[in-house]
């Protein structure tokens, strides 16, 4: 009984023991992809505010009248079409439908 | 007496020790070892438990961190996740004169940094003594280059600066920050606490490209109409998400100006107004929800004036009818008519509608510039005037509160510019008799799409759009000027409401070369004929809508 108990107890010492270095390593590793995850954000950030500047409507206005000779026009929401996917086919279908009052 | 105390102790001991002698030395043993078996199993049980407990817990229950850096402040995005604002860290460099070792050096050093600086002025500070900024947001190669100098008078701080992508366009919303990270008007103030501590970027309500489509529209028939100032409020009705809040003139937030120009006031929020025969809706609709009236009861041998006190209140129209049904009466905006529904309401119940829907008391918002409605007592004469929108001020964000609650099925609603989770859970309050709003709602797409009704410019195709025009004079010390206030208030589809539009004209003047294309029949008109909101606001607002419409069609179609 005596022996038993003591080799639990060993068994269990060591299991934790094991267990808290691979907690640790695994806590070492979150760490230094939190780190990367941290610069990769800030980049991420920068790129997406570059982005933003860039694809503004305001600026898409400028580089429009800059390159391109044709104005902009107004889509007529009677002419766009949904597309939808039926037996294989593709079907084309009005987004809205003249009302009675129209 | 001491003696014979210490003599019971001492028996006691003996005899205590004599007891536990009596026991064999391994069972003394095997009981330590269990005792410390025993305090190993109930530290693991304990270990056990903390670990299910962490591992249960929820996302949500999180402990966030919380930053409370004094260089931090969240960004701010748009409900399709662009950026509004961002916060960016700059170093602003200076220099301490007084520890200046080699004054020739340091400046030889520093031009070649800084070509374009002004020397013989930097010159004349360092003689002064006193510190001073050499340059403010410097780059961070430049940073390097002077880090590298290794001289200790050159002091650096490193600040927070806040970016703006998109100008202009948010001005009024997001607001502004002082030097030491305050948030002073817009968002920034009133999320002041929340933009320091979060983690994460406060996501907003309005869209980009619709509040772009708006304002350039605004921005565009400001020097057609010559008005002082507009605004325009785009909002879902069902759940008061704004979807664009434009006050025009703005300005650029990434300037940082102190504005002292009182015609940047927020006029979409802040702006109070007489706001003249929108308020005729909620009259009519204050009507049938007390079973006073019906769409099609009808007031006959209406006046064509009616004196009240030292006031006379006539019509706009001298050819409106003098027996009218109450759905005419709101299709050809009746001052008469409404007085009389006004009339048959008695004060308690118009005012007690109008206190419902949000219109009479300050509105709690998002952002802290806010109007207050000028208070008033009621009276017989005033209980007139209200009824057809006069004598009674709101602002404009209150309107298209009120006029979300009449047409959505008479669901309280919040106007709210934070975006709430995908998981929330709106609570839909009725406050409002069921039925109400499908009456008012063609009512008021009889205005827009009949001859008689007095919006017929933003009749466009595809939208089926309603709304109710308002054309108030302003108001100064003791009476009117000749000034107007040009409201038009759009909901669309009027068969299912999802959406409220309020433009207002702040001071509009009529253009003489304004080609209008009329869109309840053929043909153009050149010029302003009336400085009405039929001729400038609904004109407006067509323009704005036949815009964002495709937007709202297929951006917005599943939500």
């Amino acid at each position: 009984m005596k022996k038993v108990s003591l080799l639990i107890i060993f068994v269990l010492i060591l299991a934790t023991s094991l267990v808290k270095n691979s907690t640790k390593e695994i806590e070492d590793k979150i760490f230094a992809l939190n780190q990367s995850i941290r610069s990769l954000k800030v980049e991420f950030g920068d790129l997406m505010l570059e982005y933003n500047f860039l694809s503004s409507p305001d600026k898409l206005i400028q580089y429009q009248s800059q390159y391109f000779e044709k104005e902009l026009i107004k889509i007529d929401v009677m002419r766009i079409k949904e597309i939808s996917e039926k037996n294989n086919t593709i079907e084309l279908t009005d987004l809205k439908k003249m009302i009675k009052d129209e | 007496m001491n003696e014979k105390n210490s003599q019971i102790i001492l028996e006691e001991y003996e005899n205590k020790f004599l007891y536990r002698k009596s026991k064999t030395n391994l069972n003394i043993e095997f009981n330590r070892i269990a005792f410390i078996f025993f305090m190993f199993v109930v530290i693991s049980i304990i270990f056990s438990i903390q670990l299910l407990h962490l591992g249960s817990l929820k996302k949500d229950n999180e402990v966030k961190t919380l930053i409370t850096k004094k260089n931090y402040r969240a960004d701010i995005l748009d409900r399709n996740g662009n950026y509004l604002v961002k916060s960016v860290s700059s170093i602003d460099l200076g220099i301490n004169p007084t520890e200046v070792i080699d004054e020739k050096r340091l400046l030889v050093n520093l031009q070649l940094i800084f070509p374009n600086k002004n020397f013989s002025e930097i010159k004349k500070k360092l003689n002064k003594g006193k510190f001073f900024y050499l340059e403010k947001k410097i780059s961070s190669q430049n940073f390097e280059k002077i880090m590298l100098l290794g001289d200790k008078s050159i002091k650096y701080e490193e600040k927070l600066t806040r970016i703006y992508p998109q100008k202009n366009l948010f001005s009024h919303i997001i607001g502004q920050i002082d030097d030491d990270n305050q948030g002073i008007s817009g968002i920034e103030k009133s999320f002041d606490k929340e933009l320091k501590t979060s983690t994460e970027p406060l996501s907003l309500t309005v869209d980009t490209d619709i509040q772009f489509l708006v304002r350039e529209e605004l921005e565009r028939f400001q020097s057609i109409f010559r008005s002082k100032g507009s605004a325009a409020i785009l909002m879902n009705v069902n759940n008061g998400e704004i979807i664009s809040m434009v006050s025009y003139p703005d300005f650029d937030l990434n300037k940082r100006e102190a504005l002292k120009d009182l015609n940047f006031l927020n006029r979409a929020s802040k702006g109070v107004y007489e706001l003249g025969s929108v308020f005729k809706t909620f009259t009519i609709a204050a009507g049938l929800e007390a079973n006073l009236i019906e769409v099609d009861t009808e007031f006959l041998n209406l006046e064509k004036k009616l004196k009240c006190g030292k006031s006379t209140i006539g019509e706009y129209d001298d050819k409106i009818p003098s027996d009218l049904t109450v759905e005419q009466i709101l299709i050809r905006s009746g001052n008469i008519g409404s007085v009389r529904i006004g009339q048959r309401l008695e004060i308690d119940k118009l005012r007690s509608f109008l206190d419902k829907i949000g219109v009479l008391k300050t509105i709690n918002f998002d952002i802290e510039e806010v109007g207050e409605p000028i208070p008033f007592r009621w009276g017989k004469c005033k209980l007139a005037t209200v009824s057809f929108g006069h004598g009674i001020t709101t602002t404009p964000l209150q309107l298209a509160k009120g006029y979300a609650i009449v047409t959505n099925g008479g669901f309280d609603i919040k106007p709210s510019l934070i975006k709430k989770d995908a998981n929330h859970i709106w609570n839909k309050k009725r406050i409002i008799k069921e039925g109400i709003s499908k009456k008012i709602n063609l009512i008021l797409r009889k205005i827009v799409s009949t001859k008689e009704g007095t919006a017929g410019l933003a009749n466009i195709k595809g939208y089926q759009i309603g709304g109710k025009t308002g054309t108030a004079q302003k108001t100064i010390t003791g009476g009117y000027s000749r000034a107007k206030v040009n409201t038009f208030v759009a909901i669309f589809p009027t068969s299912k409401p999802k959406y409220v539009m309020v433009v207002l004209l702040d001071e509009p003047k009529i253009s003489e070369n304004y080609i209008y294309k009329y869109r309840n029949k053929k043909g153009s008109y050149k010029g302003t004929p009336y400085n009405t909101a039929g001729w400038t606001s609904v004109e407006v607002a067509g323009k704005i809508i036949e815009k964002i419409g495709p937007i709202l069609a297929t951006k917005y179609m599943e939500n």
